[in-house]
């Protein structure tokens, strides 16, 4: 799936520019760089929340994009009619929250729910429909370690049952190389480095991502 | 926990309604109130029918301030009701003339014919005997009296709007004749009241079918001006039919001494040179278009803020009702003009500040 | 001499028919009032808070300009124009509960509009970025954030109905206080102050306050129960 270059900038201040990238079907792809870098407003403008420069969006116009954002939030509903929002019947809803752990909240207040409930939450609700391109950011960051673990594990098994490429925005650099096939650096709002994750989470070409790696203990 | 502020927000309230409604202090005046001896005989002038036969009724000892001369040719108030002009030169608030203005002429017609009936003109000098003691309004002897027919309403002509003053609706006549009326020829009086200047303003704008009002010279300004007409069966457009007395009152020790001076135009005259605190309506009412042609004239004040400003040590503009007045002057031990009915009403309510 | 307190209680006790018909136009034109600014209200402030357009800036500045409207000035306003001799005057809607009720939805729309406002603003961006995320459309979008929003929508109606039963500028003018028709609360409490009755005033104050009072404690009781 290519992802067509684009620039975005912010009241005349350039914050990102994006040369483009092929993603491969299928894949997950992982972002990563330092705070400000850039990696959530890739998500924000490959998801239509923000537009870009050109006003156009960077991928293709046919295709089903899912977007988790940062802040999940759980709408004023149960928790299974916030899972079942955007379709999905009943028993998939059970099955998924069962799948997330979080099945004996479906009757219960969806804003009760901790942090961490309500990112799984927030992921069920995507997870019950297929998508072509789906956008994680920060999917873990308010989850616990089983929790963490057992997200990438879901997702990944998601990706292989339904095909659908994603992009997992992510600080993480162990997550990365948990589940990512592929990998994008980004530094100071632009691409520094992407390829295959094996290369570039563990033997990068550029000083920079090498610094970067070597800055957080690898 | 929510609950508990609620509650405790409301026993607040109602502590703090109680405090602001606890009874005043009466005023003790230090001397057993008099009765106001009527220190002059007022020649009777030729428009005033008598002089009403009975004095004012000794005030209650809560109210200190009381009646200190009436019944002056110079006092008379006279009520005076002028059926509204369909055809009157009515004009927007930017001066443009407006055609076609509503105004129910049949309706205003049949209200008019019966207060001036002989029934309706008995029970409005009859008012006020039981409640006060006195009777608050007196006929005019040379008003007309009507005895023809009263048509009786149409779905057309069913609601009535009357422009009153202040005085006339607080008096609480209108409350006590209209209902008559009413129940007799299905009619709906709607009542608005104001200051009369107010009062007029409504009808200019096309608000009333007729007023009720007390100020000569605004009725004839009105007349004048095109708004009235003359009813069938009558001689002019301003039909003067009830009257009573505006007195000045003002505290029972009387400082500026105006129950002795020899007229009402002497008594203005002794307040604004002894400087002694007067309390004006200052709303373009009738009581305050009387008030105002009673100073002296080189004191110049007339109802612009301008023209007092040189004496605000004494004179104050309250630009309130009556009533509200009268609790000032109670208050301030002030002077003021004011007519007798709504007097004898605040006297009666014990000052009303209960 | 009674205290106001007495007067109101035996006002109340005796069902004196005048104050029984003044509260029931009270609540007829403030019930009434304050659904009506709700109803074009809570969807002009929704789309105020979460729409991003042109010309938001100046529809706010207007909406926070009327919000400050004198409610005299308003209702001056609809005298003029309800006058006989007004453009309106053929209608005959001046001294009509109808008219009060009109007068007062204008002065009290920009205060539901601003209250709705100030809040979605604050919680649009966050809601948008999750719906939009669902590939949600601009409909369910809109109705999830009214859902959202129920809470706030109670806190608004009690602002509209809070301002409506207090306000006296407005339907003194355009209602002229005409005893058995258009008579409120708050010009009946006027007029016995203007004839010096201060205690009449003040016992009907402490009805119209008990009246909010229990108009606020059920209002806040369906919003605790409501919008959870």
């Amino acid at each position: 799936m290519k992802i067509s270059a684009f620039k975005k900038s912010y009241e005349g201040k350039w914050v990102l520019d994006f040369p483009g990238f092929e993603l491969k079907d299928g894949n997950i792809c992982a972002v990563i760089g330092s705070n400000g870098s850039g990696k959530s407003t890739i998500a924000k403008v490959l998801a239509g929340i923000v537009k870009a420069d050109n006003r156009r969006l960077p991928v293709p116009n046919d295709i089903s994009v899912g977007y988790m954002p940062q802040k999940s939030f759980a709408f004023r509903l149960s928790t299974i009619s916030n899972i079942r929002l955007s379709g999905g019947s009943e028993e998939e809803a059970l099955v998924l929250m069962k799948r997330l752990q979080i099945d004996h909240l479906a009757r219960k207040r969806a804003k009760k729910m901790s942090g961490g409930e309500t990112a799984r939450m927030a992921l069920a609700r995507l997870l019950i429909r297929p998508y072509d391109l789906l956008i994680l950011d920060e999917p873990t960051a308010s989850m616990d370690i089983e929790s963490t673990a057992l997200t990438e594990e879901v997702v990944s098994e998601y990706c292989r049952n339904t095909g659908c490429t994603v992009l997992w925005v992510t600080h993480s650099l162990q997550q990365a190389r948990r589940v990512a096939q592929q990998a994008i650096f980004m530094r100071n709002g632009c691409l520094c480095e992407a390829g295959e994750a094996e290369k570039l989470l563990f033997n990068p070409d550029k000083t920079e991502t090498r610094e970067f790696l070597e800055f957080y203990g690898i | 926990m929510k609950k508990i502020v609620v509650l405790l927000l409301a026993l607040m309230m109602v502590i703090g309604m109680v405090a602001c409604g606890a009874p005043a202090e009466p005023v003790a005046p230090d001397t057993p109130a008099t009765p106001p001896a009527s220190t002059d005989t007022p020649e009777v002038p030729d428009e005033v029918p008598e002089t009403p036969d009975e004095p004012a009724k000794p005030l209650a000892p809560v109210v200190d301030t009381m009646i200190l001369k009436e019944a002056d040719d110079k006092m008379l108030n006279t009520y005076s009701v002028l059926a509204v002009n369909p055809d009157a030169p009515f004009t927007d608030a930017d001066g443009n003339a407006v055609d076609g203005v509503a105004v129910n002429t049949e309706g205003a017609a049949a209200l008019i014919y019966w207060l001036l009936s002989q029934e309706t003109l008995d029970a409005a000098a009859e008012y006020g005997s039981e409640e006060y003691g006195n009777t608050l309004f007196y006929v005019k002897d040379d008003a007309p009296v009507y005895a023809g027919e009263i048509a009786p309403a149409t779905e057309e002509t069913k609601v009535i709007r009357l422009s009153t003053t202040t005085s006339v609706n607080d008096s609480g006549l209108l409350g006590a004749i209209l209902p008559v009326f009413e129940a007799e020829y299905g009619y709906t009086v709607e009542v608005q009241s104001a200051g009369t200047g107010k009062a007029i303003a409504a009808a200019k704008y096309g608000n009333a079918d007729l007023i009720l009002v007390h100020s000569k010279s605004q009725e004839e300004a009105f007349v004048e001006g095109g708004f009235s007409y003359v009813l069938e069966g009558f001689e002019a457009e301003r039909i003067s039919f009830l009257y009573n007395y505006y007195v000045l009152c003002g505290p029972s020790a009387d400082p500026a001494g105006v129950a002795d001076a020899a007229s009402v135009m002497d008594a203005f005259a002794a307040i604004s040179e002894g400087e002694y605190t007067f309390i004006s309506r200052g709303d373009k009412s009738g009581t305050h278009t009387k008030e105002i042609s009673l100073w002296p004239e080189a004191l110049g004040i007339t109802a612009e803020a301008d023209s007092f400003v040189d004496y605000t040590d004494w004179y104050i503009s309250a630009n309130t009702g009556m009533g509200a007045c009268l609790v000032m002057a109670e208050e301030m031990g002030a002077y003021i003009l004011t007519d007798k009915a709504t007097f004898l009403t605040f006297v009666a309510n014990e000052g009303v500040i209960g | 001499m009674q205290t106001a307190v007495e007067r109101a209680f035996q006002l109340i006790v005796t069902g004196n028919a005048e104050l029984v018909n003044i509260l029931l136009v009270t609540a007829r034109m403030s019930l009434c009032s304050s659904v009506i600014a709700l109803i074009i209200g809570v969807p002009l402030g929704l789309l105020l808070g979460s729409a991003r357009f042109k010309g938001r800036g100046v529809l706010l500045v207007i909406n926070r300009t009327l919000m400050g409207m004198p409610p005299v000035v308003c209702g001056l306003l609809f005298y003029m124009l309800f006058s006989g001799v007004g453009p309106f005057g053929r209608f005959k809607l001046l001294f009509t509960v109808q008219l009060m009720v009109l007068a007062q939805v204008v002065l009290i729309t920009p205060l539901v509009i601003g209250n709705m406002e100030t809040y979605v603003s604050d919680i649009s961006q966050t809601v948008r970025e999750n719906a939009r995320g669902l590939g949600l459309g601009r409909f369910k979008r809109f109705l999830l954030l009214a859902n959202e929003s129920v809470y706030q929508i109670f806190s608004a109606y009690l602002l509209a109905f809070a301002r409506a039963i207090a306000e006296v500028g407005a339907v003194s003018m355009v209602g002229g206080a005409i005893a058995w028709k258009t008579n409120v609360m708050t010009t009946a409490i006027m007029q016995y102050t203007n004839r010096g009755d201060f205690s009449l005033g003040i016992a009907l104050g402490i009805i119209l306050l008990s009246v909010s009072l229990i108009v606020n404690v059920v209002i806040s009781l369906l919003q605790r129960r409501l919008s959870r």
